[in-house]
């Protein structure tokens, strides 16, 4: 095994496959930075280009443009409040909050680090567990898999706002966000639901121009409303630094950063759940970190813990998703099941073989997660400081740049103007959401969630009626989910209890 | 103003909700469970918050998310959000009317002109700029189709 290892790293450094990885990084790092233009989209469009390279070139080139992808994607998520992917989204709560208090710097610091150690906990749990996860993802049936969306979204919905009120907007808006998520053709029985007898939402509401308009149409209203630049009055010399401070930041929260990654490649394992909801769990888990309701009041305004936990998460899901893909044949994300077709069209059968025969491949596509992450991160840090210093930029000239990368960003979810259209739709939406101090976290993630969620749903109650309700691991799910609604709650009422002994 | 756009949200979501919920009776049981499912709990939890809005407390809710800029008088508040709104409102009815490409450099440069009060000199080359970052990436590179403006479509321009 050993010997697999480093043969897979000499296999990478080849100067042909070396070369190959570089070109996809490049092409990953601006696909990442442009919002709409998806990782998965961007592999589909590149998979043609691998029939003339050996497996190894073809991964390192395919991998390291997807591994780094959800890395730049941060970038314009905190610059701009726009995520550049819909894997960034819930960097935006607090990374773009700390951008607007001046803190860019210091928030792309703490998101490439965290990215990076995220990618070496995800790769490295991809070498680890291939032989070892069987067990676990046979554990997991449609029922278990329904209820982990459930403590997902019951995770975020509870988290994001405080006392009742705010876990009933929660529940609401993750509520909301699940039923526009059944929009268009049903899976099962083919009836259009939904579709204002309009041919365009047969497919359903597509994902990248809801995020798009949920997110930035507030944060480019609010833009124009103050009528600055993205970080108001803040001098300009406090811009460009602050970078190193992300670093600090990292490793000063190390263990939330270790455990969101780990939360990343879990998700990342779990067949159809992916990288948009593995960074709304992190973000809900970096919330729980907060030990006091005062502390908690930080998140969403600027709490660097709010960007950690997602920006590892994000990026440690790659080399968890690959663990089910390589191992099993079994995608764990839309973008895995493209780089399937890549292993088809290099010749090789993803099972077993993957670890007997060509596991020195196998760990190729470890070590191309591990240096095309790297190459990524040190490339950032040289311009990141001038980068932080575009939220210096006069807003007005912002806008428009920001406001054409927006509309096209969602016209080409489907190149229809419906996408548009939706963008607007939800911008308005999302606005009034923050108008009305209502989160948008759990609204993002009931959208993100509500397909996988009716599927597994369908297939538990046409399977097991309503035994599956009593499955060991959905009672302790359950359970999970009632202690996750219910803590936030005690830790309040505790709080409000000392605040009277106090007085 | 914040109770104002919680009772509009609740009110909104209550309304879709029973609609979501009466057409779901019409439909055989695996295409109307998820709907059903979601759809009953989250019309009760709007009529709450609606109740909540109408006669309970009217302080706003602390989230974990980013807060409206609040330093500006109300009415300058509205009439820049009403502009804001406008623009982009705007915007998607040239891609309309004249499509992406056409409408991309006007738009830019009537903002920058008309909104940004920038001069001619920078309000020209940064629509150039702009105008060749989007021909250059979306219509050389990436090959995006851009259909024609019902302008161009009308006026036989295809």
């Amino acid at each position: 095994m050993i010997d697999a290892l480093f043969e897979g790293l000499l296999l990478v450094l080849q100067w042909k496959a070396f070369a190959f990885m570089l070109l996809g990084i490049g092409l990953g790092f601006w696909v990442g930075l442009l919002p709409g233009l998806g990782g998965a989209t961007t592999l589909a469009l590149m998979l043609p280009f691998i029939y003339a390279m050996q497996p190894v070139e073809a991964f390192a080139f395919l991998l390291g443009m997807h591994s780094v992808v959800a890395t730049t994607g941060d970038i314009t998520s905190v610059l701009f409040g726009v995520p550049g992917e819909a894997t960034a989204a819930a960097t935006i709560l607090d990374g773009h909050a700390m951008a607007k208090k001046g803190e860019a710097g210091r928030a792309l610091g703490a998101a490439l680090t965290s990215s990076l150690i995220g990618a070496l906990v995800g790769a490295f749990a991809l070498a680890l567990a291939i032989p070892v996860v069987r067990p676990l993802v046979l554990t997991f049936g449609s029922p278990e898999l329904f209820m982990v969306a459930i403590v997902g979204l019951a995770f975020i919905a509870s988290l994001s706002a405080h006392g009742a009120r705010g876990m009933l907007r929660g529940f609401l808006a993750g509520g909301l966000g699940l039923f526009f998520a059944t929009v268009g053709q049903d899976p099962q029985a083919g009836i259009a639901r939904y579709t204002l007898g309009t041919l365009y939402l047969w497919g359903g509401l597509e994902l990248v121009p809801m995020l798009i308009g949920i997110f930035a149409i507030p944060e480019i209203i609010d833009l124009v409303v103050r009528g600055t630049s993205i970080a108001g009055d803040v001098p300009p010399g406090r811009l460009n630094k602050g970078a190193l401070e992300g670093v600090k930041d990292t490793f000063r929260h190390f263990w939330l950063t270790i455990r969101c990654s780990l939360i990343g490649t879990f998700i990342g394992i779990m067949p159809g759940l992916g990288g948009s909801v593995a960074q709304w769990m992190a973000y809900g888990h970096a919330t729980q970190s907060a030990r006091n309701a005062e502390e908690r009041k930080q998140f969403g305004a600027g709490d660097v813990r709010g960007v950690l936990g997602p920006g590892a998460a994000n990026n440690s899901k790659e080399g968890g998703a690959l663990i089910p893909t390589v191992a099993f044949g079994v995608p764990g994300s839309s973008a895995m099941a493209i780089l399937l077709g890549g292993f088809f069209l290099m010749g090789l059968v993803p099972g077993p073989d993957m670890l007997t025969k060509h596991l020195a491949v196998t760990f190729s596509m470890v070590w191309t997660i591990v240096l095309a992450n790297v190459i990524t991160v040190v490339a950032c840090f040289l311009f990141l400081n001038q980068l932080a210093r575009l939220t210096a930029v006069r807003g007005h000239l912002l806008i428009p740049v920001i406001l054409v990368l927006v509309f096209i960003g969602s016209y080409t979810a489907n190149n229809h103007y419906g996408d548009v259209l939706v963008m607007l739709l939800f911008g308005g939406i999302g606005y009034l959401m923050v108008v009305g101090g209502w989160p948008r976290a759990p609204f993002v993630l009931g959208l993100v969630l509500g397909k996988i969620a009716e599927n597994y749903l369908y297939i538990s109650v046409a399977r097991y009626e309503a035994a599956w309700l009593y499955r060991p691991v959905v009672l302790v799910l359950l359970g999970l989910a009632l202690v996750v609604i219910c803590y936030p709650l005690i830790q309040a009422r505790r709080a409000g209890a000392k605040k009277d002994a106090h007085a | 103003m914040h109770s104002k756009a919680s009772l509009g949200l609740g009110v909104g979501i209550m309304i879709l909700s029973a609609w979501g919920v009466i057409s779901a009776l019409a439909w055989p049981w695996k295409a109307a469970l998820f709907p059903l499912v979601i759809g009953i709990p989250i019309f009760c939890l709007a009529a709450t918050e609606v109740l909540w809005v109408l006669f309970g407390s009217t302080v706003r809710g602390e989230t974990m998310d980013f807060q409206l800029s609040t330093h500006l008088p109300e009415q300058v508040t509205l009439r820049r959000t009403a502009l804001a709104v406008g623009w982009m409102l705007g915007f998607f009815g040239a891609i309309v009317l004249v499509s992406f490409p056409v409408a991309v450099p006007l738009f830019v440069f009537l903002y920058l002109k008309l909104q940004g009060r920038e001069g001619w000199g920078l309000s020209l080359i940064f629509t150039v700029a702009v105008w060749a970052l989007f021909y250059g990436l979306f219509d050389r590179l990436l090959h995006l189709p851009f259909p024609d403006g019902w302008i161009q479509t009308w006026a036989g321009l295809t």
